[in-house]
């Protein structure tokens, strides 16, 4: 059986499906137990499209976890990304009876239904609801209305929604291999748990997890949670966009793109070529190396322009003290925190997640931020936790919890 | 939430109301007509037009004209356009009686045959000449009807472009996606039948009917007009609790639009929900912010919302663009050459079996340029001829010879709009079968450097 301080991180990527265990230790701290990973087939765009190929990776990789772990897994948190997930901020107000003055967790339940009352298509569903701010009575920056006398309590939310069935797809996968799911985390979020501390948080960040599938944002300004998005370009554009336009087979071109991957411009010299050597069903060749760089880096110049173009239109760009946080697999293109800091005008750095105890060191690196934002999300959950289990506190504490920090 | 309150609705003024016909030329365009009246289409009026009198007895619409009364003595065209143009001539007046007054015409036909080939783009061109909007609206046949049916059609859709102010065309192939492959013939051309008079009533409706927020036949020009004369339509119908995003996603499923595709490309859209009383604020917001994912930045969206009670709990959405592109603005404006010539009429045929003055060159399938120019020299001129000049005097019709150098002009449009026709999308690799990512109108799947035209290598 799992012990009650074990958490289990499952991140159903595009290329690699990632499964941290780790261990909550009395201090407070997390130790990492082990790392399962399997490449990843039946996934595109951060979504399954074939359901039991990908049911098989997510199986190798559990499998794998526990063997390293010497855990036996049973209840995982699973992140969830796709190009249907979007998100809005919207307030919500209630008003408090006659005759009572204290704000107590029903109205905090109440405020944060009311918020989420909106008209949404059928088939989608609320993911999260993720406080922002408090006012009562109007006063802005209450951080904990709970037990305050007011007459009006409002609450900033952000929302995050997606289409119900393609969420349900990823659940089913955990499902059938006869494991619970813990909560469903997008994952944006998971990841700026892994990469930001408290002050980036507070200072207002941006972070960007370009995946292999899709590219993940989340924006934190005053230590809230002010705008997220998942956009469903990734690593395999790239790859797709090098095999187009050097003519090379789509698995070279990959190859070639984490070898070789970079976004600089103007900084080959004249005629410097990379040499593909010939290989079975490959005939060699050479190809110019700016050419090279400049496919990589339209593409990656056009993510970040997407992403900052969605985040101005909220104008948060002012509001990122800490700057810009490149991190996920194709974070390890070369040159490209330069390039974020000309696009978005912020410094921009390339992140991994931040230290733990543990068999860590392997896995301080940008590809697993994800996987590790989710058991670091599972812990903040379960420190919030209050011992009392009722339903409405406990969810209510973990996301003020967690999303204030 | 917040409920439009049916008051607002502003009454419907008599000095609006537009005089709309459609005209169905041929076998298939007497089908649409008769759906669109299954369907229920108010306030507009219906004209039969076609050779073979067996198929016009049938028909339900309120007035019908038999072409070639002399030429063909009620028997079909027998698939022959130079026959089903030379009846129409024939029949030149009665036609012309027809379109006098209207304010919008609607021409169906069913391309490939004889009479809807052949009739179809002179009944748009008189119309034209009369003064109205003209959309024509066919339907290409099935590839497997035959080489020579599909290029008749091509053929006949090539002038019709040059004689209306817009052509939805409906390729039956893809029309026959709306239906299962097991499913009878005669249902898949039905589905064709049933899009096309949707499309008609969605437009009629957008004239007719009063709305919150109304759009009018001028909305409609400016979109229409403005293109190159391809227009997009979708129509999604829907009902129950999510019926603002079924309605959309229906609307943008219609064959033409390619899953909103091709709305990237279009400058204008019209978009207009109906629905009961009980449309709310937040179910138009969805439409809206939905279709904002389908248009590039650049696009005036027109909305309108029309309040109708017999709408009941349903809720429509109809969008309506045409490609435009603005490249092709320097060749449009080459081709009004006729606005310093003398307007001249179509001889009107006084005799039966007159010479036909629109020849179908259909012995090389393929035509050369020049080919081409013959094709349509003799009709440049007067299609292209600016509204104010149109409404010409018969003695107009004597004075003859056309102005060679006009003509010149001819040939380049049409090529620039052929090229539209073709829309294949570029490569777009390993994700070809995947759902598309579109953001601001812009297909991401598609390699960055190919779409910003960034010269590698």
């Amino acid at each position: 059986m799992a012990r009650d301080n074990i958490f289990v991180g499952l991140e159903i990527g595009t290329t690699k499906v990632c499964v941290v265990v780790a261990e909550a230790r009395h201090d407070n701290t997390l130790k990492i137990l082990g790392v399962g990973n399997a490449p990843s087939r039946g996934i595109r765009k951060g979504e399954l499209v074939d359901f039991e190929t990908a049911k098989r990776c997510v199986h190798d990789a559990i499998a794998d976890a526990e063997e390293r772990s010497d855990v036996e897994i049973s209840e995982v948190y699973l992140g969830i990304s796709g190009g249907h997930i979007r998100s809005f901020n919207n307030r919500g107000i209630v008003v408090l009876e006659e005759g009572r003055e204290e704000i107590d967790e029903q109205d905090l339940e109440d405020v944060r239904t009311n918020a989420r009352e909106v008209s949404l298509p059928m088939e989608d569903c609320v993911l999260h609801t993720i406080i922002q701010h408090y006012y009562v009575d109007g006063q802005d920056g209450v951080l904990n209305p709970l037990g305050l006398f007011g007459k009006k309590l409002e609450a900033d939310f952000h929302i995050v929604y997606g289409i119900r069935t393609r969420i349900q797809n990823a659940i089913r996968c955990v499902k059938e291999l006869e494991l619970e799911t813990a909560d469903v985390v997008i994952n944006s979020f998971a990841t700026a748990q892994a990469v930001l501390d408290k002050n980036h948080k507070q200072q207002g960040a941006l972070v960007i997890d370009i995946g292999g599938g899709t590219a993940d944002f989340v924006v934190y300004v005053e230590g809230a949670v002010k705008q997220s998005g998942v956009i469903a370009v990734g690593g395999d554009h790239i790859t797709n966009d090098l095999s187009i336009g050097l003519k090379i087979p789509s698995a070279r071109a990959e190859k070639l793109k984490i070898e070789e991957g970079d976004v600089t411009l103007g900084n080959a010299f004249p005629g410097e070529t990379i040499v593909l050597r010939d290989e079975t069903g490959f005939a060699g060749r050479e190809i110019e190396r700016e050419t090279f760089n400049q496919i990589i880096h339209c593409r990656v110049r056009e993510i970040f322009e997407i992403v900052a173009r969605q985040v101005d239109a909220d104008q948060n760009l002012n509001y990122l003290g800490a700057g810009v946080f490149i991190t996920g697999g194709s974070s390890q293109l070369r040159g490209i925190e330069h390039l974020a800091s000309e696009v978005f005008g912020l410094p921009s750095r390339i992140t991994a997640p931040l230290p733990l105890t543990g068999v860590t060191s392997a896995f301080e690196h940008p590809q697993f931020s994800t996987a590790i934002g989710l058991v670091r999300y599972a812990h903040l959950v379960h420190l919030d936790r209050p011992m009392a289990r009722g339903i409405l506190s406990r969810t209510m504490k973990r996301l003020s919890g967690i999303f204030r920090t | 939430m917040v409920q439009l309150n049916r008051q607002y609705g502003r009454e419907e003024t008599a000095n609006e109301t537009r005089k709309i016909r459609v005209i169905g030329v041929g076998g298939a365009g007497s089908n649409i007509l008769d759906r669109a009246l299954l369907d229920g289409i108010d306030h507009v009026e219906l004209t039969t037009v076609n050779t073979d009198v067996q198929s016009l007895t049938g028909s339900v619409a309120n007035q019908k004209i038999q072409l070639g009364r002399n030429l063909t003595r009620g028997l079909g065209s027998g698939g022959d356009p130079e026959l089903g143009l030379a009846a129409a001539e024939e029949s030149c007046e009665e036609i012309q009686s027809a379109v006098a007054g209207c304010d919008i015409l609607f021409v169906c036909a069913g391309l490939g045959g004889g009479t809807g080939s052949g009739a179809a783009p002179f009944i748009a061109k008189l119309a034209k000449e009369a003064g109205a909007l003209v959309l024509v609206l066919v339907t290409m046949p099935f590839t497997f009807e035959g080489r020579r049916r599909c290029a008749q059609a091509a053929a006949s859709l090539q002038l019709i472009r040059e004689n209306s102010d817009a052509v939805i065309c409906f390729e039956n192939d893809r029309m026959a996606e709306l239906t299962l492959p097991r499913m009878g013939i005669h249902e898949a051309f039905a589905a064709a039948d049933v899009t096309i008079s949707q499309s008609i009533r969605a437009i009629a409706n957008l004239l007719l009917q009063p709305g919150l927020i109304r759009l009018g036949f001028d909305d409609i020009c400016s979109v229409l007009r403005d293109g190159d004369a391809r227009a997009l339509f979708g129509f999604g119908e829907a009902d129950g609790e999510n019926r603002a995003h079924d309605a959309l996603v229906k609307s943008l499923r219609n064959p033409l639009m390619h899953r909103g595709e091709m709305l990237a490309n279009a400058t204008h859209v019209i978009v207009q929900i109906r629905g009961g009383a009980n449309v709310t604020l937040g179910e138009v917001g969805i439409v809206m912010e939905e279709l904002n994912r389908h248009v590039s930045h650049r696009t005036q969206l027109m909305m309108g919302i029309a309040i109708d009670g017999a709408m009941g709990s349903r809720l429509s959405v109809s969008i309506i663009s045409s490609l435009g592109d603005s490249s092709e603005r320097p060749h449009k404006t080459e081709v009004y050459p006729a606005l310093q010539e003398p307007v001249r009429l179509e001889p009107v045929p006084a005799q039966p079996a007159p010479e036909p003055v629109i020849t179908l060159r259909l012995e090389d399938e393929r035509p050369a340029n020049g080919a081409k120019l013959d094709q349509v020299e003799h009709l440049a001129p007067e299609t292209r001829a600016p509204i104010e000049t149109q409404a010409p005097k018969k003695d107009a019709a004597k004075e003859a010879d056309p102005a060679k150098p006009a003509l010149k002009a001819a040939p380049k449009t049409i090529e620039a709009k052929q090229e539209v026709l073709q829309f294949d999308a570029v490569s777009r690799g390993r994700f070809e079968k995947s759902e598309p990512t579109i953001i601001d109108g812009q297909d991401l799947d598609v390699p960055t450097f190919l779409r910003r035209r960034v010269k590698v290598g």
